[in-house]
């Protein structure tokens, strides 16, 4: 079956390659119309003082001028950076073991796994206002349960200062999304091959060493995905503090997002807001890029 | 026949002779909470006239964002029922139509709420009709005055007597507070602190909205009152992170002496909770004096609306302003925007609505082009600097870190 070089292979050449064309249209059309045009519009909005009531100007660079002397903009990163680092080690924390406790030919694990996924599926916003409820000091089930218990003699008011509202908002994250990240390291544990644990266990390798020595380079491609995954929502996180600690106490809890929507929605900037979007966009496209260069890296390689 | 008839006799009373006669639809854009009665009064002036008043409710923290977004769109309703602090910011941005002689040329123009006027007010030109108006007011529980052995029939008359009184009643024990406020909402921050500043005759802003006067020896005094009730344990634990909703309960259970509330109070308590015996008063200074906040909604309309529409609002307007409809909108939300008809409207009513009514006519709202930004976010200097000094206890730094801020916004904010 071999083909001489200089001759085209009849068969192997694309017929009708408008077909392809015509297949990517409506998801071009998608991304132009959803992505392209707006990022556009934002760019160009980036450059005006343009307030929501009266008219635009063009101030070219302006924006981005001001941007770099924006302390409460400079804070609300430092917060979102810390806020991302706490909350990625706490889901791999508990993610981790719960992958590890899933992953059994058990027909419970079926079960466990389903529980642990759970509240994957509630949106943001929806669980964000279940837990300010749960929160509530006065009529919350929290303070309500730890009374009852003798854990407390008063109920606690987390979301008053910052620690312990950054600890609860945490916490809830880590409720909210560890069964996602559960499922994709899964994934990376189930792909590791059972024999080369088997001739490991032969050779003597005890639990440990197994996990740290096989399992974990085996599937560093999940553990790399999920960190991508994780690191990008974080930093894009704005649900849980818009709707539970609503940026306080003292504005400590405002993210980046949180920042951008203030200045478009709250000081009614659009132009600002559109400049602010566009380093974020930077940021995280660096941010992702660093990530995604170590995930194309094989293991064997490092 | 009949009706073309009653058309022609109405637009020519408005002096609209020669367009063409033909029913018209007035939307009017309004915020959720107070949809319900214009929704009574649209479908009252319906069922008596040709056209039609259409009346849709937008979520009151939508409304700015929303009638922005469609007033640059080129897509704006005819007219919108706004939180009046938002008409200098409206109106400045050349968003809205003159309404002047329309007002002036009113019967009743020297009855209708001074504040809801003064807001409208833009260079000289009014922009706004009074529509439904609502003062903050303290509500106390009598029963608790009583038992910790104070004068029931007598409200405190300064902010001393409350924290005086806001610690005899926090001994009583068994979870009860002198005082609750709600701290964590910029909007009621405004409303129910800053008539403590005004009581004194000092103010947070300029006669004009653009300068910031925040550091006056009544803001101190205010702060210093309310940290102290805060060390002595005297204020409701949830004040600080409370936003509105939890208020009335907490009152309704009957362990808080002091309620910071609005006018909406007397008819909310009387309906639902009939068994607490409260009495209200207007807010006092630190040392005495009273004043309120005048908040609530007027009703503005589109600048370029077409005449026809335009004479349909003004027909509207002056409907709801008929005593018949005044005492509706006494009935559903407490106060009515005319100042002049206490007996019609409140004559079948609870004689404490008369409380917030009196104070209508002298209240006031700070007059800013950046309500937004300065008072209502959560993340906003007015909400930090009450929030530091009184929970924090650092007076002078957050005063001064206010002023500055303050200062800051205004600048960027005011109309050029």
């Amino acid at each position: 079956m071999t083909v001489p070089l200089d001759q085209p292979a009849p068969h192997t050449r694309e017929p009708h390659q408008w077909l392809g064309a015509f297949f990517i249209v409506p998801s071009l059309i998608m991304i132009g119309v959803f992505f392209i045009v707006p990022l556009l519009m934002t760019v160009w909005m980036s450059l005006h003082d343009w307030p929501l009531l009266g008219r635009s100007s063009f101030i070219g660079l302006g924006n981005f001028v001001e941007i770099m002397g924006d302390s409460q903009l400079w804070n609300s990163v430092g917060f979102t950076m810390l806020y991302t680092v706490l909350v990625t080690l706490a889901l791999f924390a508990v993610a981790f073991p719960l992958a590890l406790l899933v992953d059994r030919p058990l027909r419970a694990a079926g079960f466990f796994r389903t529980i642990y996924f759970m509240p994957v599926v509630i949106g943001f916003g929806a669980a964000s206002t279940l837990w300010l409820w749960l929160l509530n000091p006065d009529s919350g089930v929290f303070a309500q349960l730890l009374r009852s218990l003798h854990l407390v003699s008063a109920a606690p008011r987390p979301i008053e200062s910052f620690w312990p509202a950054l600890g609860v908002i945490i916490l809830m994250v880590v409720w909210k999304s560890a069964g996602f990240t559960m499922v994709i390291l899964l994934t990376g544990l189930q792909s590791v091959p059972g024999e080369i644990i088997e001739a490991a266990k032969i050779d003597g390798a005890n639990a440990w060493s197994r996990f740290r020595n096989i399992t974990l380079p085996l599937m560093r491609n999940s553990v790399l995905l999920a960190l991508v995954l994780n690191v990008t929502s974080s930093m894009l996180a704005f649900d849980q503090f818009f709707v539970i600690t609503q940026g306080g106490p003292q504005n400590s809890t405002i993210t980046a997002v949180f920042q951008i929507y203030l200045a478009s929605f709250s000081s009614y900037r659009l132009g600002y807001g559109s400049a602010l979007s566009l380093v974020l966009l930077v940021v995280l496209v660096a941010i992702s890029s660093i990530q995604l260069a170590f995930l194309r890296t094989r293991p064997e390689e490092s | 026949m009949k009706n073309w008839m009653l058309m022609t006799t109405a637009i020519a009373t408005a002096g609209l002779m020669s367009m063409p006669v033909q029913a018209e639809d007035l939307n009017l854009w309004v915020r959720t909470s107070s949809a319900g009665v214009l929704e009574k009064l649209a479908d009252l002036y319906n069922a008596s006239h040709d056209d039609k008043v259409v009346i849709t409710g937008i979520t009151a923290e939508q409304m700015v964002p929303k009638l922005g977004a469609s007033i640059a769109a080129g897509a704006a309703p005819d007219g919108a029922v706004l939180d009046l602090i938002y008409l200098p910011t409206f109106a400045a941005t050349d968003s809205l139509e003159d309404l002047t002689d329309f007002i002036d040329g009113l019967p009743y123009a020297a009855a209708l709420s001074p504040s809801h006027i003064r807001l409208a007010t833009f260079d000289g030109k009014k922009y706004g009709v009074p529509a439904l108006p609502d003062a903050s007011i303290i509500a106390y529980n009598k029963d608790l005055f009583a038992k910790a052995g104070l004068d029931p029939e007598k409200a405190p008359a300064s902010l001393a007597e409350i924290a005086e009184d806001a610690k005899k009643i926090t001994a009583l024990g068994n979870d009860t507070y002198g005082l609750f406020f709600v701290a964590s909402s910029g909007s009621w921050l405004v409303y129910d602190f800053t008539p403590h500043i005004w009581a004194a005759g000092a103010d947070i802003l300029s006669e004009d909205g653009r300068t910031a006067t925040i550091d006056t020896p009544a803001m101190r005094a205010t702060l210093a009152a309310y940290n102290d009730m805060w060390k002595a344990g005297a204020i409701h634990p949830t004040s600080r992170s409370g936003v509105g909703n939890d208020a009335v309960a907490a009152f309704a259970s009957g362990k808080v002496g002091v309620l910071m509330t609005g006018s909406y109070i007397v008819n909310l308590m009387t309906s639902q909770y009939p068994d607490v015996n409260f009495g209200v008063a207007a807010i006092p200074g630190p040392d005495g004096g009273a004043s309120s906040f005048a908040g609530g909604d007027t009703l503005s309309l589109m600048k370029g609306i077409s005449p026809e529409k335009k004479a349909v609002a003004e027909s509207f307007i002056d409907f709801y302003m008929q005593p018949e409809q005044q005492v509706l909108i006494t009935k559903e939300s407490g106060m009515p925007p005319r100042t002049d008809l206490a007996k019609e409207a409140y004559g079948a009513f609870d004689p404490r609505n008369l409380v917030a009514y009196d104070i209508l006519a002298s209240a006031k709202t700070p007059y800013t082009y950046a309500s937004d930004e300065l008072f209502v976010a959560r993340t906003g200097p007015w909400v930090n600097l009450l929030q530091s000094a009184i929970f924090d206890g650092k007076i002078d730094e957050a005063i001064a870190k206010a002023q500055a801020d303050f200062t800051r916004i205004l600048d960027r904010t005011n109309p050029k």
